[in-house]
């Protein structure tokens, strides 16, 4: 037999330096949004045409687009519909797709069989398409943007949150529960899904970035927010033209603020999932 | 012993689909009866039936045949739709569960979990402080979520959640297994004085010998999801009439005990009857 050494292993606690940065640089773009009107130099949509694609100034910070609209104030006030936005299609996606998940996980047998076969349909279907599908029905705009998508997202959350709901419902505490007398719908609403949370905001904080980035693309293709909006995938699609006249900040501040803000969420989202997952 | 008594389990039945084909009897004509405050044993090794005969007394299996009848009403295979038959059902018999960790809610303190179950049957909340004093455990204890209860102080809490509803039998399953000995014997004192001064009949479901003999009056030997052997304890476990009973009895660790004479005998019994 071989003596078997170790050796000695130092446990250094792991310092997210990363998702510190990363969490900040959140905190900053929120507060920005909310104080956008004490910080901004300019109205969002004042228009000066003598001042066209300027580069930056003292007087325009990031310099103007081809309309002369200052692109400091611009991309501030557009953290707000770009923060919001996204939050608001979660919150559909994550009512919708909670109650399809917990019903196909709690009924099983053919309620669990039409739901899955439904959002594997769905999953098939390229997301962006059954956007534009229901926006070309719906006419566009944000809120139709928003509904769209969060339908668009709704089979993933349901997929998620059913695999997690049939582990959870084989708990014998569910059980328990019912030993107790109690209705399904009741155990379900008040017990199954309060002990799903954790998991299941912990995957709604990693979807974020990707939803910033949907609806980012939306308004870009001309679906999502309308001029004279300051939302910043509007802003990319404004500034695209100036690019050709050798003028790059249009394009370049509102792109660099959504690759920002998504690459952030994503670090900040992967360690809140990994931390909220390990706990519950 | 069949026929009278306060619950009374008459030929039930129940067997899985196995995934090649073929099924899996895990009870087969498994009948009993317990007289109120009275105690039965249902012992076997692990597959033998005995848990899935636990889960069909409280409803979470459905018998594919077969009666449970509680004081002389037998109870609806399916879980009632309507309310107040829910809660008239869950008021015949409460069980606790096997494992601690994960029978209770993670969410609720143990205050909050005995609330629960007494507001849903209508009872004064305010019983709930009556309940955990009653199975020893504090103010402190109230307050605190099951992380931060040993394990002992879950079990007891689960019992006292069974309690809540005012059940008149109790069905555990395997409920001291995960406990360490002293936390047994505590558990199992307490068992004793519910069954003592509520009247309330215990099915115990172990393949502890040693606790069934020292906590139920009748004993229900199960083997491969048949009973083997049935009648008083004390009789069953010193003069076992079925070799399968004699097994059990043999396997448990004693002074001068060779556990390669049990597994050998229980490879010949196997052998021997398939």
């Amino acid at each position: 037999m071989t003596a078997l050494t170790l050796a000695p292993v130092a446990v250094r606690p792991r310092r997210p330096v990363g998702v510190l940065l990363a969490g900040s640089f959140l905190a900053l773009v929120a507060l920005a949004a909310a104080l956008a009107p004490l910080l901004a130099p300019y109205a969002p949509e004042a228009i000066d045409l003598s001042a066209s694609l300027a580069g930056t100034s003292a007087e325009h910070l990031l310099g103007t687009d081809a309309s002369g609209q200052d692109l400091l104030s611009r991309v501030l006030y557009g953290a707000r519909t770009s923060l919001i936005a996204p939050v608001l299609l979660l919150a559909v996606a994550a009512v919708l797709g909670v109650t399809l998940g917990v019903l196909a996980a709690w009924r099983g047998g053919w309620v669990d069989a039409f739901v899955s076969r439904l959002t594997d349909v769905m999953y098939a279907f390229p997301g962006l398409l059954f956007t534009v599908l229901i926006i070309a029905v719906f006419g566009t705009g944000m809120t139709t943007s928003v509904l769209a998508l969060g339908l668009a997202y709704t089979p993933t959350v349901a997929k998620y949150t059913r695999s997690l709901a049939l582990s959870e419902s084989g708990k014998p505490y569910i059980d328990a529960y019912r030993v107790q007398g109690m209705g399904g719908a009741r155990i379900c609403a008040l017990y199954l899904v309060p002990n799903l949370g954790r998991g299941v905001v912990g995957y709604l904080v990693v979807l974020f970035g990707e939803a910033l980035m949907s609806l980012a693309t939306l308004s870009y293709l001309g679906f999502g927010a309308q001029p004279p909006s300051s939302d910043w995938g509007l802003m990319v699609q404004e500034g695209q033209a100036a690019v050709v006249q050798s003028a790059l900040l249009p394009a370049l501040v509102p792109g660099t603020a959504i690759a920002a803000v998504v690459v952030s969420f994503n670090v900040v989202g992967v360690w809140a999932a990994d931390r909220l997952g390990r706990r519950g | 012993m069949n026929n009278t008594g306060l619950l009374v389990v008459d030929k039930v039945c129940k067997s899985y689909p196995l995934p090649g084909g073929g099924r899996l009897t895990a009870a087969e004509d498994v009948s009993f009866g317990v007289a109120p405050g009275g105690s039965l044993g249902i012992v076997g090794e692990s597959g033998s039936g005995k848990t899935t005969v636990a889960r069909m007394l409280v409803g979470l299996v459905r018998p594919d045949s077969g009666t449970v009848t509680v004081g002389g009403t037998a109870r609806a295979a399916r879980t009632p739709g309507r309310r107040t038959a829910r809660l008239a059902r869950a008021r015949e018999i409460q069980m606790v569960f096997q494992d601690p960790y994960l029978s209770l809610d993670p969410r609720l303190t143990a205050g909050q979990c005995l609330r629960t179950a007494l507001r849903l049957h209508g009872k004064e909340e305010a019983l709930a402080g009556e309940l955990l004093e009653r199975v020893g455990l504090g103010e402190r204890e109230a307050r605190a979520r099951p992380r931060q209860l040993s394990g002992g102080q879950r079990q007891r809490l689960a019992i006292a959640r069974a309690l809540a509803v005012d059940p008149r039998v109790l069905v555990l399953d395997e409920a001291v297994a995960a406990l360490d000995v002293s936390i047994q014997a505590q558990i199992l004192a307490l068992l004793d004085e519910i069954r003592r001064e509520a009247g309330v009949a215990l099915v115990f479901v172990s393949h502890d010998l040693a606790v069934v003999q020292h906590i139920t009056d009748d004993v229900l030997v199960m083997r491969r999801g048949r009973v083997v052997e049935q009648g008083p304890t004390a009789r069953v476990l010193s003069e076992p009439s079925d070799p399968y009973t004699r097994l059990l009895l043999a396997a448990v660790p004693r002074e001068g005990w060779d556990p390669d004479d049990a597994v050998a005998a229980r490879s010949a019994l196997v052998e021997a009857t398939g």
